[in-house]
């Protein structure tokens, strides 16, 4: 029992120390840690421009519709949009190499 | 407001509630059906269960209410709500699932090979969850306080008394069809209202603009209209609280399980954002409209001013209809967002205190799913004496502290611990323990009451912008100063939680 979780644990660090591996890896944290960081400030500045910018937001664009208002519909709006690209990106970026790493590792001998 | 009609309303949610979840009985059998719905829920019918368990108190009375005190600060909280789930999937969601954990204690157990930690986690579980449900229980005893004028205790033990039946009876399968029709419910609940309300308005325009004028501070941004100090702080740490914190809510992770895929699980997140920024069109509208019609309900916290909006409007039989509707909405939301975290905190309490101490006690002659139903009980049991003891704070408050407590120990265990390798089984438990600490402390003190005001009341009322970092840095730095204590299996975790899982590792999951 012993001998198979050492060789298990082997195998573990070899596909970790795999250059598909770590792409793979490295691909997925491109990605979505500078997309997280880039909404988040975008949350931030909406409240910043509405703490220093009163008279820039409160201008009307028509009726009592203010910029405001549209910035704070526009954030339910990115919110799904940064949520519908990070799907689409996963979908086509992800999904075909995961694939292609699942064939290699279960394609090797035990 | 006539309490024969709006009791018919809520006995019929009552009663759908049960027979829902009786028929999904009938087909929950195993311990995995219990816990994870036998991961075969489609995502159409996931995403409108985990919007219907998510939408609760606090976002079908308490933003509404919020907003009618608050000003449009208040607004961030269901911007708030919506983005944590971003965060969740980008995140946390998929490598989650791949570690093949059933409940955060389990993915703390097999991440850091350490029962400490596991124990830590049950703990907090147990904290955000009780923190989370005392105010359903406030708000199931505000609705039928407004409704029929009974003492608040009827009906928090009226959601306690369901609650632990449904979950005893059915575990998951049957939740995520309950959840799933609720949802619609709250929605039909809210919206058909203002539907009315606006139709019977030839001009619905003069609602907004009898804003200007004496309520136009309270329509600016961070305008302290309610009196709340350093809004500025106050909306970041509260922004911060949930985003970061929904990750680390027992009830809405367990449910990412519930899908048959990776795939499946982000399809299934797309579909709730939409659903609940739809949900989230609402609650503002009822705010607006109560500065009109309602505007002595600012001084009492605003809590109740959705269900007392329709009679207002319309008194008479309208008014009658349209508020028996909005109750039954509000009961579907107590009964929902209740229920999953009776089943996250019962789930928990089954497998890390009960089980083998019952184990020893009754010398093996107990079958698990009893186990399972015990702990039910004891979930709710604790959430329902505190609530007598404390009194009423604002519902959305004290949600946002459940979530800064969530932000401040589940969020850098789940974000550090799938994507730093030099994480340290000692750095995770102080990580835990010091945001822990520092965020209950924070929550115990807004309970028991908070300070009078300036910063001392800004820090502790959204204590999220502080003790998330703290808890960070804590992990970073103790991880540094123990780099022997990183768990021996940090290669093989990594693999697990990175590679896909279509992919034959061993992710250590129970038999199924």
């Amino acid at each position: 029992m012993s001998d198979m979780r050492d060789s298990d644990l082997t195998s573990y660090r070899d596909v970790q120390l795999s250059p598909d591996f770590s792409e793979l890896r490295r691909r997925f944290r491109r990605f979505v840690f500078p997309m997280t960081a880039l909404f988040l400030v975008w949350y931030f500045v909406y409240v910043l421009l509405a703490d220093y910018a009163h008279g820039f937001m409160s201008q009307k664009v028509g009726g009592n519709i203010t910029v405001a208002l549209l910035f704070g519909l526009g954030q339910f709006v990115s919110t799904f949009a940064i949520t519908m690209i990070y799907v689409r990106w996963a979908d086509r970026r992800i999904d075909p190499d995961a694939e292609k790493l699942r064939h290699q590792i279960e394609g090797e001998p035990q | 407001m006539s309490p024969a009609i709006s009791l018919t309303a809520i006995g019929l949610v009552v009663v759908a509630t049960i027979g829902i979840g009786l028929f999904g009985l009938r087909i929950s059998r195993t311990t995995s059906d219990f816990y994870v719905a036998s991961r075969a829920v489609s995502p159409r019918w996931n995403a409108s269960a985990i919007s219907g368990e998510y939408l609760s108190a606090a976002s079908f009375l308490g933003v509404a209410g919020l907003v009618l005190v608050n000003g449009a600060d208040m607004l961030w909280f269901s911007v708030g709500y919506t983005v944590g789930y971003l965060m969740l999937l980008v995140l946390v969601a998929a490598p989650l699932r791949r570690s093949g954990a059933y409940t955060l204690p389990d993915f703390a157990e097999t991440r850091f090979e350490s029962p400490v930690v596991r124990r830590i986690c049950a703990g907090l579980v147990v904290g955000i969850g009780t923190l989370y449900l005392l105010p359903q229980l406030h708000g199931a005893g505000l609705a039928v306080q407004t409704v029929t004028g009974a003492p608040p205790q009827v009906g928090a033990m009226i959601v306690a008394v369901i609650v632990v039946i449904n979950v005893a009876a059915g575990g998951m399968r049957s939740i995520t069809f309950v959840q799933a029709f609720q949802y619609w419910l709250k929605l039909t609940a809210l919206a058909t209202p203002i539907f009315v309300i606006l139709l019977a308005w030839h001009q619905p325009v003069g609602v907004l603009d009898s804003l200007h004028g004496a309520a136009a501070e309270w329509a600016e941004p961070l305008s302290r209209a309610g009196g709340r100090d350093h809004p500025l702080y106050a909306t970041y740490s509260l922004l911060l609280a949930l985003c970061f914190g929904t990750m680390g809510l027992p009830h809405v992770l367990v449910r990412f399980y519930t899908n048959p895929d990776g795939r499946a699980a982000r399809r299934t997140t797309v579909v709730v954002l939409a659903l609940l920024g739809l949900f989230y069109l609402f609650p503002p509208m009822y705010a607006v409209l109560g500065r009109t019609f309602a505007p002595d309900l600012v001084g009492a916290g605003g809590d109740t001013v959705v269900l007392e909006l329709p009679g207002r409007v319309f008194p008479g039989t309208t008014g009658d209809l349209l508020g028996a509707l909005v109750a039954a909405g509000a009961f579907a939301a107590f009964l929902s967002t209740s229920s999953g975290l009776t089943v996250a905190i019962a789930g928990v309490i089954d497998q890390d205190l009960l089980r083998s101490r019952l184990h020893r006690w009754t010398g093996g002659d107990y079958v698990a799913v009893n186990s399972f139903r015990i702990a039910a009980l004891i979930a709710m049991i604790v959430p329902y004496l505190a609530f007598t003891v404390t009194g009423a704070l604002s519902l959305a408050d004290t949600v946002g502290l459940a979530f800064a407590l969530a932000a401040s120990t589940f969020c850098p265990l789940l974000v550090l611990g799938i994507w730093w390798r030099r994480m340290s089984t000692t750095g995770a438990a102080a990580g835990l323990v010091v945001g822990g600490i520092a965020a209950s402390a924070a929550a115990l003190v807004n309970v028991a009451g908070a300070p009078e005001g300036g910063w001392p009341r800004a820090l502790v009322g959204q204590p999220a912008a502080w003790t998330m970092p703290l808890a960070f840095l804590t992990v970073i730095v103790v991880s540094k100063l123990t780099p022997h204590r990183i768990p021996a299996g940090t290669a093989r975790s990594m693999v697990r939680l990175h590679t896909p899982e279509a992919v034959d590792v061993d992710r250590g999951l129970p038999s199924r």
